[in-house]
């Protein structure tokens, strides 16, 4: 029962920073085809290729390295241009879109 | 006095021999030079830019072409690929001064005349992975209705080569994949043997031909038949292959159970504006009729008519249009609907009379892919899609009995091949604008010659083709999108996702039993 509080306690929360984040995964999806596949493609990797798949990443850490990059605190020639042109609004569609795309 | 002369002489003789050697040093590493950049284009880019430089599915990459462009746009092209096209990213894959040398490279390159591959270059690279095709299994060794059933799909791989370049077969009843075939550089085109149901072919882009027994899903032979290109059509009794390429100007007869190479043909001839002029190989198609070849010459815009007999003699059809590309089939394939980018025609050969029916109006630059044909109210409608992107894009249809254009049908964009089915309400066409169109199939109502419904398909949406009973849609989301998509015909839901690496074309075997898309599969029309 406790553990049940808990439980329910904590999805109220993930929706509470769902919702303050107001992420779109269709927003997300259109960014992500026009911007990142690219090079990494949607859901698996190109076997050739060598950028890593993005596809199931964890939320948190896509957003963080996009901010990374695009603010050069993490340097790549190529990505620091890319990420340069995000929003943070387009970050939070991007990084929970792949993060919900079954790899 | 003579031992000075002596010296004088040696000290000359001496620093001549320095002069010359370090010239040649130079000029030698100037040249190992060149043949790396030659070697590294031919490993990366030629597949897709000609390995003349001339262009093939993509533009042509040489000194003229590139004069003028800016080395450092170029390279940031090369570097991040282009958007919306299939020029994948070279970053990571080259170094920066493989990069950079190769701008410099294609900017001094002129475009290469008609590089060699002779029919003793074809011999040399046959390959034999079965030895004895007797002891393979007689039958399917994966459960399958019918053989029918299989639907092959050409997959590109994103560097258009790798372990991504492969024939993807699938069974078009449970949407599953059945087996893989590689094919190191991009598949480019599947034919299915209509005599014998256990052949596959798959043509790539770099010119090879893979024998595929789709009985164990595996390749048992193959040879280069050029340098690039996608031409090739099979005979109707499955004894003879014909391959035509862009790069060499030729094409070849294979005998289909080897893949030995029978007789070699130089393309060339008179265009239709008179000049004397040496031709890419466009569509070679085998027709249900007769024991014939048919093979378009591009740049003469010729038709070749090839009996497949002693010495396979050639009857030439001239002045057909400028700038020949496909065709497809009707009446019984008595008839051959061919595609002219330049005139913006399609012209209707009669393939027994040996002569031009007709030039029927298309819309711009008209490139009719596999082609469709549906019976309607009596009559039999050819489906024309159109390449170019011009102010009215349009979709052209023609009754094919009387050879007459009845309608143009509206689209939202460019585009490249139509599908279509007998039992099938929708004649499907693949918008390839490069926008956001790009992501989309749109229907026509086979009666109503409307569209009437707009699908998103994602990635670089195109050839759509039906399953064999016609009951399901298949379509590519090609470049970046990596699945083919299927559809249910009439409802139009989603019912499979398969993925791939840029996958491009999808060949039912249905085909050959149908000959051209939309015509009926039990009695050939």
């Amino acid at each position: 029962m406790k553990s049940l509080t808990y439980l329910t306690a904590s999805l109220l929360l993930i929706g509470v920073s769902v919702q303050s984040q107001a992420a779109s995964i269709y927003a997300g999806k259109a960014k992500a085809a026009a911007v990142c596949a690219q090079c990494h493609s949607i859901r698996s990797k190109s076997a050739e290729a060598p950028f890593p798949p993005l596809a199931g990443r964890d939320e948190e850490y896509l957003e963080t390295a996009l901010k990374q990059y695009r603010d050069k605190t993490r340097v790549s020639e190529i990505m620091n241009n890319i990420a340069g042109s995000l929003s943070d609004r387009d970050i939070n569609d991007i990084a929970s879109y792949y993060n919900r795309l079954e790899p | 006095m003579i031992i000075k002369t002596i010296l004088k002489k040696s000290i000359l003789a001496a620093s001549m021999a320095v002069l010359f050697s370090s010239a040649s040093a130079y000029a030698n590493a100037d040249a190992d030079d060149k043949q790396k950049m030659h070697q590294l284009y031919q490993d990366n880019c030629a597949s897709c830019h000609g390995a003349d430089h001339g262009g093939y599915i993509a533009p042509a990459l040489n000194s003229e072409t590139l004069k003028g462009r800016s080395p450092t746009a170029l390279r940031s092209l090369i570097m991040t690929g282009s958007f919306e096209t299939l020029m994948p990213p070279f970053y990571g894959r080259l170094s920066d001064s493989e990069i950079r040398d190769m701008v410099k490279h294609l900017q001094s390159t002129p475009q290469l005349d008609n590089p060699p591959w002779t029919i003793k270059d074809m011999k040399a690279s046959l390959k034999v992975y079965v030895k004895d095709e007797s002891k393979l299994p007689n039958k399917p060794t994966f459960k399958i209705d019918s053989m029918d059933d299989i639907i092959g799909v050409a997959a590109r791989g994103k560097y258009g080569r790798g372990q991504g370049s492969e024939a993807v077969f699938i069974n078009s009843k449970t949407h599953k994949i059945i087996g893989k075939v590689p094919t190191v550089t991009a598949a480019h085109i599947i034919d299915f043997d209509p005599a014998n149901e256990r052949w596959a072919y798959v043509k790539t882009d770099t010119a090879e031909i893979y024998k595929v027994d789709l009985y164990t899903m595996q390749a048992v032979r193959s040879i280069k038949t050029g340098l690039n290109g996608p031409g090739m059509g099979v005979s109707r009794d499955g004894k003879y292959i014909m391959a035509g390429s862009f790069v060499p100007h030729n094409a070849v007869i294979l005998d289909a159970e080897t893949l030995e190479p029978l007789k070699l043909f130089e393309l060339e001839g008179i265009d239709p504006d008179g000049k004397m002029v040496s031709s890419d190989s466009g569509m070679i198609i085998g027709t249900p009729y007769a024991d014939i070849f048919a093979i378009a010459l591009e740049n003469a815009g010729q038709v070749w008519i090839v009996d497949l007999e002693k010495g396979f003699p050639v009857t030439k059809i001239k002045n057909v249009g400028r700038h020949l590309h496909d065709a497809f089939l009707t009446h019984k394939g008595k008839k051959l609907m061919v595609a002219s980018y330049d005139d913006s025609t399609v012209i209707a050969i009669d393939l027994e009379e040996r002569k031009i029916i007709k030039k029927l109006k298309a819309g711009c630059v008209p490139h009719v892919g596999g082609g469709a044909a549906v019976k309607v109210d009596g009559r039999t409608l050819g489906f024309g899609t159109n390449f170019g992107t011009c102010e009215k894009t349009v979709v052209s249809v023609w009754d094919l009995d009387k050879m007459k254009l009845i309608k143009q049908i509206p689209v939202s964009g460019g585009t490249e091949s139509p599908a279509a089915h007998a039992n099938a309400p929708y004649v499907a066409v693949d918008i390839i604008t490069k926008d956001r169109r790009a992501r989309t199939i749109q229907l026509i109502d086979k009666k109503s010659l409307e569209v009437v419904k707009t699908l998103d398909v994602g990635g670089h949406a195109y050839f759509p083709e039906y399953s064999a009973d016609g009951k399901y849609l298949y379509i590519s989301a090609g470049y970046a999108g990596d699945e083919v998509v299927v559809y249910d015909s009439v409802s139009l839901r989603k019912k499979a996702n398969i993925q791939m690496e840029s996958p491009a074309g999808i060949f039912s075997r249905g085909r050959v039993k149908y000959m051209t898309r939309g015509l009926s599969p039990d009695e050939m029309e």
